[in-house]
């Protein structure tokens, strides 16, 4: 039976892991490598690197950190942050990324996808959506670190990535990012309802309860969490043995 | 003396963890992209990277020779598409492949495609002798289906289909799940197979 995984999820800036509390007041928390090293000893499924730099030379930074951390890796790892050419994706591929995220270069252009999953396989595309609450019952999309309105519905824009070519989608609630007071359910079950890719729930895990109220409330392949992990509240295995406890299928 | 292990690289995608993997577990590993380099091999090992035809475009000059050394009995290991090239063909490309196991490679009948994350592999094969987790990564739309069952040594269930996931013929071993992502439960794989790739030397 296919397992739910959990991923945790490291913000790296100018090679440094930081977690950003609503996208601000970053606080530095670590060595990308040696943290990823030791959450798959933890029994991570699968690591996530987001690189949320500036400049063209951090980003130089960040693949010579993904080179280094791909050789003492022994789970997927998924790069986002950044991403906007195919050329860019091949960079970060042959680095030592299996998954690489996109999110408003995909936006500016679709086809994008397509051209990504065509080169690389469909199962190393990953959307990146950024939604937030607008109005009853519809999300729009967001870029910019939540800061801009794409104008589109998140759901649509889910269902529309998938048929471009997209493996996963990586969902972030900026309405539940960083305020750690659980998932956003209502937001991740209207997207696992209307896509069949696996969907990677993100934004607002503060607890291991909050884990398994949405792996038991959405139809969601796996759980992306940061501070529970980094600040030491939680190892991934203590997660996976409450997860497996009450039913949840884990490693 | 390691065992030397040559990997083809196709021009795509993250090599470093399979080459670390396989040096971890004992052997001397090179990456080779000019696929001739592939023919003088001691054992050859096709990486899962990348997609059907774009996999097959890089070996298809060499293709009779590398066929022959499989047939002929050097130790190989096939990963996911690096699997599914030694079938006849494939629903993903348009191209033939090596046609060293006879049979083709399918579409997963499931809803929800690509079957992606950790999931069992259930055999009663020595490649996973000694494995007691035996939870492996997978990352995949396709599945190879081949002619003879009897080269189908390891199975899951997906969506309540049974799907074959690990091959074996001649030696040649195929994997449709990651051991270079699959943690120790991997690394315990690849040393297996070293171990069955030394004796067949």
């Amino acid at each position: 039976m296919l397992t739910k995984r959990i991923i945790p999820c490291l913000d790296v800036k100018d090679g440094k892991v930081v977690k950003g509390v609503k996208f601000q007041n970053l606080r530095d928390v670590g060595e990308p490598p040696r943290l990823a090293a030791v959450y798959e000893q933890q029994g991570a499924d699968e690591i996530t690197f987001l690189d949320i730099s500036a400049s063209v030379e951090a980003r130089k930074t960040m693949l010579r950190i993904v080179e280094e951390t791909a050789k003492s890796l022994f789970v997927p790892l998924t790069v986002g942050g950044g991403i906007r050419t195919v050329d860019d994706m091949r960079a970060a591929l042959n680095a030592g990324a299996d998954k690489v995220s996109m999110n408003s270069a995909a936006i500016a252009d679709p086809d994008i996808i397509t051209r990504c999953s065509e080169s690389f396989g469909s199962q190393c595309v990953v959307v990146a959506i950024d939604a937030k609450l607008v109005s009853a019952g519809r999300w729009e999309v967001f870029t910019h670190g939540g800061t801009r309105s794409a104008g589109i519905d998140a759901v649509e824009w889910a269902k529309r990535a998938e048929e471009l070519g997209a493996g996963e989608i990586l969902l972030t609630s900026m309405d539940t990012d960083g305020v750690e007071e659980g998932y956003d359910i209502p937001l991740t079950s209207a997207v696992t309802d209307e896509v069949d890719i696996p969907v990677v729930a993100s934004g607002g895990c503060g607890s291991v309860e909050h884990i398994y109220d949405m792996f038991a409330q959405t139809g969601a392949s796996a759980a992306l969490a940061a501070s529970i992990f980094h600040y030491g509240e939680h190892t991934v295995s203590e997660v996976k043995e409450y997860l497996r406890d009450r039913g949840v299928p884990v490693r | 003396m390691p065992l030397e292990v040559t990997v083809a690289d196709y021009g795509v995608g993250n090599l470093h963890s399979i080459r670390k993997a396989l040096e971890i577990c004992g052997a001397h590993v090179s990456v080779v992209s000019d696929m001739e380099r592939l023919l003088d091999a001691e054992c050859l090992v096709f990486p899962g990277v990348g997609a059907f035809d774009s996999a097959m475009r890089r070996i298809q000059p060499w293709k009779e020779e590398i066929r022959g050394m499989l047939d002929s009995g050097t130790p190989a290991l096939g990963i996911c598409i690096g699997a599914q090239i030694m079938f006849d063909s494939s629903e993903e490309g348009d191209g033939p492949g090596m046609g060293f196991m006879p049979g083709r490679v399918v579409r997963l009948a499931a809803r929800q495609i690509p079957h992606m994350g950790w999931d069992l592999v259930e055999t009663g094969d020595p490649a996973m002798e000694g494995i007691r987790d035996r939870h492996f990564y997978y990352a995949h739309s396709y599945h190879g289906s081949p002619d003879d069952p009897s080269t189908a040594v390891g199975s899951t269930e997906y969506e309540g289909v049974r799907i074959p996931v690990l091959f074996r013929k001649s030696s040649f071993y195929g994997s449709q799940f990651h051991p270079e992502k699959s943690s120790s439960s991997g690394l315990a794989f690849l040393r297996n197979f070293i171990s069955f790739a030394e004796g067949c030397l």
